[in-house]
């Protein structure tokens, strides 16, 4: 593919770019989302596990016969049994026949919850009941904890097929980085640590799984339902046929990538709703969901080597990071091309190294988390550029501000041969410098200080890519599994016989985002309608087309363009009856304000509905061509995807759509204990087009509270003998509303050139930013006491060990 | 996270809910507000054969100052009482403490009787009634008994409660009025667990301490009194500097615990500074200067 055509956007919108209440919220707010919990079908059973307690072991015996005798319990099956029923989990990681992914460990057991048994019962609590009865003898194994022990030789293995516990490495130069590195005034280097967090969706993971043994369709409503045109990975895993699995959206109550591509739920209800005849409930609960959910956040330590000039100017990075990824690695090192599609953030660099180590240890394995690995590179490289202000004493927003793309220089390759389609950095840091009351609030930290208050600012200028394509899974490989190219979101819109329009998606219902909002204020765009008479439904797998979901903030994009082009099918199969009927010429009608009319005869005119109801109705009125109805589906494909090179010094174009913010925040830490408070937060973020800014402020809102809770609070903690030591809430604290402070939002419009409506993704806004201000606000406020944060969560021992010296 | 079976028995006074006891034997347990023991059973941590519910035991839920002392009976809820007119002129520590003792729906039901009864180490409730010096009133079928604070709580989740004793009230003599009191935490978010607490009640005579009490949770397997301290502070004038050799006195032979809300010794760290401040606080609203 070569660059797409540069769109012309016009300002003149009525619909986009309002704040328009959410269609979804009613329904949520009366009570009525229809969550998983919600869903009760006639005769069914729900599930409970046993969860290794261990976290590396050999399973010995398992004994399931008080378990089986107890009343109410309808099957309980090991996970031996279970590999008999179903095969590997869908795993899109390397080497996936080297350790093999199931739903239940068999023969051993990788973490501290694990399943290793599944029981169906009629109740939860009998579930539960029963697995108190399952009797089971392990042999425990050394546990691996430590990752850089763990890629040593000798070390002993997670999978022992796979001979050793490093999954995937490799090293990537993209450009001249010795010689950058050699014609540089300084090298500015650090080691850095990014703590292992989490998504906490409100829902957990659950699936209904309805298995009809008479026409062979497995039926899973599931609220993790993405990817659907892989879902028929997840048939053969069910050993059904892939035009017999029917997976059937379910509003989720929150996901943050949580439930991105959760397969392990549905295929244990999956597998025994099959093997008990009857419908069966699996849904997580919250110790399940951190222990055994498969979607654990980053978890980064890094070797950063910067290389600058002595008046700021940034010209290369070389980066080694070494990742624990847990038991299994699902999703490869996908998280490392989502940093690599903006790893030098909105700055001129020239070169990059990058050197990922991929490592197996002996904990719950990573999914997705908002930012999906890019918001751990946009931390490390703010966290370098701010050291490089410290030691060159330069204000952290003029270095920031010297080395900035110009708005002139778009589309701009960056070394990896990632685009960025369109910014304009120094307009966003100009705004959030004016919200912020940044010289306001430097006057204020030093009166602050002068009373012996630990007061600090940070800023960061970060990128937010958006809207992936399918190259970033296998780029890393020189001879990949599958090289698949599409990506794609489809939807179908219906004009029904009044002119009333239903738009069908194809992917996850609800999750958080607002897909039925977005959708309906593109459909009110297209067609003159007011969004709230849209009427948004979601179709099962079976009746779908091909779909993707959101994930790498994509969906509002994709959907534009599918809604772009199924509207224009509409309008073009509306025109000709409306040319029939009004006895004009195709070419002389124009859409007006909800209708055809003849260019210059504004009387000469059909409504939407009025040709709708002849489109139904009528046909015999029409010409021979036209078939009844008014509908039209197009799937939309990536639309700016290029290929990387053969050695891998240029990955292609792979995250094109490129948005930015600017984050200040403002700090007090108390040294006593360590505790930082926000008295300020300012936040200007820039994703194109904004389709609707209130629920775009929820996700800059939601996604810096997350920020926040990762900075400061967050962290899933294995202890040395690789006990999970944050099971619950009680433990793993996420912020509350009282800890998060007042956002004061602003945004910018630099639309993409390349996007419907120049729209850019902004679902991850916030948690990609967050971090590495209030990082630099913590330094900034015990610079007296020589703190750097160099490890997140900063949290409140921590800080008070780096002021003691003895972190 | 569903609790296992259980039998539950509903009583209407205290001394049903003491013969429940005594028939039930000693697996069974007193169902207050059940913000402790029903998470505890969902995580089938706890396995009681019963449950003997005195929510609706009507000579159970009674707050009333009288004679200079307050009364809480084990089913007075956390927000009746520190939204009662009583408790907060006769016992405002108390109210500060029961403040910060989980979200607001927590203390519509969460009970302040019961949470002395469960004796969480770094509880709010327990470290105020300790400095308050409160006496526990233990009923059993045909009998009661006074524990002093000092010695009702044993260790983690442990107290002096016998088998077949329902803790049946608080009681907490009234400081003299001017007392200044102050009650500090650190927790990690507003809303979570508290890792270390300090209350203090301080009174001035003349420019000096008359009385103080010191107690601290989260330093310790229970709540503890930090008397060295009390003793150090009492008679002299309160000035900055004795506050904060007080305080590094009150924690000087502590060794907490760690867990991963925190280390032994940052727990040290911390409550050394809370205890400062809650002197200083409690100083301040005594009418001294410091």
């Amino acid at each position: 593919m070569t660059i797409p055509d540069v769109r012309e956007h016009t300002t003149e919108k009525n619909w986009i770019g309002k704040s328009i209440p959410r269609l979804e919220d009613r329904r949520f707010l009366l009570g009525k989302g229809g969550y998983i919990d919600d869903l009760v079908l006639p005769n069914m059973l729900e599930v409970a596990l046993v969860r290794s307690i261990y976290p590396h072991a050999r399973i010995v015996s398992i004994d399931t016969s008080e378990a089986e005798a107890l009343p109410g319990v309808a099957a309980v099956v090991t996970g031996a049994q279970a590999a008999e029923m179903t095969d590997p989990l869908p795993d899109f990681g390397p080497d996936p026949e080297n350790h093999p992914w199931r739903c239940l460990a068999v023969d051993k057991v990788r973490y501290n919850g694990e399943g290793v048994v599944a029981i169906a019962a009629e109740s939860r609590a009998i579930a539960e009941d029963a697995a108190e009865l399952v009797v089971i003898e392990y042999e425990p194994l050394e546990p691996i904890v430590d990752p850089m022990a763990a890629k040593e030789d000798g070390s002993p293995l997670v999978h022992e097929t796979l001979g050793t516990n490093i999954a995937f490495h490799r090293e990537f130069t993209f450009g001249e980085v010795d010689a950058d590195f050699e014609g540089a005034d300084r090298i500015i280097s650090d080691t850095l640590h990014w703590g292992r967090s989490g998504g906490q969706p409100i829902e957990t993971v659950g699936a209904v799984a309805d298995y009809d043994d008479a026409s062979g369709m497995m039926s899973i409503h599931a609220n993790s339902l993405s990817f659907t045109s892989y879902l028929f990975m997840l048939a053969g895993t069910l050993r059904v046929p892939s035009n017999k699995l029917d997976m059937h959206p379910v509003s989720a109550g929150g996901s943050f990538g949580s439930k991105l591509w959760e397969v392990k739920t549905p295929t244990i209800a999956g597998m025994l709703s099959r093997l008990c005849g009857r419908p069966v409930k699996f849904l997580q609960d919250r110790m399940e969901n951190i222990s055994n959910g498969d979607h654990h956040g980053s978890d980064r330590r890094y070797e950063v080597d910067l290389a600058v000039m002595n008046d700021g100017t940034l010209r290369s990075i070389k980066i080694t990071t070494v990742e624990d990824y847990g038991a299994y690695i699902q999703f490869g090192v996908g998280h490392h091309g989502n940093a690599l599609a903006q790893v030098t953030g909105p700055y001129k660099m020239s070169s990059v190294y990058y050197d990922v180590t991929a490592v197996l240890t002996n904990k719950c394995q990573q999914g997705a988390y908002r930012g999906f690995g890019s918001e751990v590179g946009n931390w490390v490289l703010e966290r370098m550029v701010d050291l490089a202000a410290a030691e060159l004493e330069m204000d952290p927003a003029e270095i920031r501000r010297r080395n900035f793309l110009e708005p002139d220089q778009f589309p701009y390759f960056i070394p990896t041969g990632n685009v960025y389609d369109s910014g304009d950095y120094g307009g966003v840091l100009d705004k959030a410098l004016e919200l912020a009351d940044y010289a306001g609030w430097r006057q204020r930290q030093t009166e602050a200080r002068a009373e012996g208050r630990n007061v600090g600012i940070g800023i960061c200028t970060c990128q937010e890519r958006s809207v992936f394509s399918a190259t970033e899974f296998w780029f890393w490989f020189d001879e990949p599994g599958a090289p698949v190219s599409s990506m794609p979101e489809s939807v179908t819109l219906d004009v029904d016989a009044l002119g009333n329009i239903t738009a069908t998606l194809y992917s996850c219902a609800m999750w958080g985002n607002s897909p039925e909002t977005m959708v309906a204020q593109l459909v009110g765009e297209e067609f003159d309608v007011d969004p709230q008479t849209v009427n948004v439904v979601y179709a099962s797998s079976n009746q779908g087309l091909p779909a993707t979901g959101p994930g790498g903030s994509r969906f509002t994009v994709m959907v534009a363009g599918a809604v772009e082009v199924a509207s224009a099918k509409i309008k073009k199969k509306g025109a000709a009856i409306a040319a029939h009927l009004l006895e004009a010429n195709v070419e002389d009608l124009t859409w007006v304000n909800g209708g055809f009319e003849v260019a210059g005869t504004p009387t000469a005119r059909m409504e939407l509905a009025d040709i709708a109801i002849q489109a139904h109705l009528f046909k015999h009125g029409l010409p021979e061509e036209i078939e009844s109805g008014l509908e039209a589906s197009h799937v939309y494909d990536h639309p700016y995807t290029t290929m990387p090179n053969d050695d891998r010094t240029d990955l292609g174009v792979f995250y094109p759509f490129m948005g930015h913010a600017c984050h200040i925040a403002v700090v007090e830490v108390d040294p006593d204990t360590g505790k930082v408070d926000f008295l300020d937060y300012a936040a200007v973020h820039d994703c194109g087009t904004m389709v609707n800014p209130r629920s775009l402020c929820g996700h800059i809102v939601g996604g810096t509270a997350q920020g926040i809770g990762t900075s400061l609070l967050e962290e899933f903690v294995y202890d040395d003998d690789g006990v999970l030591q944050t099971p619950s809430f009680a433990e793993y604290v996420i912020p509350t509303s009282m800890d998060v402070p007042e956002l004061k939002i602003g945004h910018q419009e630099t639309p993409s050139p390349y996007t419907p409506h120049g729209i850019k993704g902004g679902g991850e806004a916030g948690r990609m930013m967050a971090p590495a201000a209030i990082s630099a606000a913590i330094d900034d406020a015990l610079r007296d006491h020589g703190v750097r944060v160099r490890r997140l969560p900063a949290t409140p021992e921590r800080i008070v060990d780096w002021i003691d010296g003895g972190g | 996270m569903k609790a296992p079976p259980f039998g539950y028995r509903r009583v209407s006074s205290a001394a049903e809910a003491a013969d429940a006891l005594r028939e039930l034997g000693s697996d069974a347990r007193i169902l207050a507000g059940g913000q402790s023991l029903l998470p505890m059973l969902s995580v089938r941590i706890a396995s009681p054969s019963h449950l003997v519910d005195i929510g609706r035991a009507d000579d159970l839920r009674h707050i009333t100052a009288d004679n200079g002392s307050l009364r809480i009976g084990a089913a007075a809820t956390q927000w009746s009482v520190e939204n009662d007119q009583a408790t907060t002129a006769a016992a405002p520590l108390l109210a500060d403490a029961i403040s910060r003792a989980g979200q607001v729906p927590i203390r519509h039901r969460g009970t302040v009787v019961g949470s002395i009864a469960h004796a969480d180490p770094s509880a709010e409730i327990p470290a105020a009634v300790l400095a308050s010096g409160a006496t526990l009133i233990a009923a059993s079928t045909g009998s009661e008994r006074e524990i002093s604070a000092d010695d009702f709580f044993q260790g983690p989740y442990m107290t002096a409660l016998e088998e077949g004793e329902l803790l049946r009230e608080v009681r907490i003599d009234r400081w003299p009025d001017g007392t200044g009191h102050a009650f500090e935490e650190f927790s990690h978010s507003h809303e979570s667990w508290p890792v270390v607490t300090a209350a203090v009640l301080v009174l001035l005579n003349g420019g000096t301490i008359d009385r103080v009490a010191i107690a601290m949770s989260g330093v310790d397997g229970r709540p503890v009194r930090a008397g060295q301290a009390e003793h150090e502070l009492t008679g002299q004038a309160p000035t900055p500097e004795l506050l904060a050799e007080a305080a590094q006195s009150a924690t000087r032979d502590l060794e907490p615990f760690s867990d991963v809300f925190g280390s032994g010794r940052y727990r040290k760290r911390v409550a050394t500074a809370l205890v400062r401040r809650a002197l200083t606080t409690a100083t301040t609203r005594a009418g001294g200067g410091a």
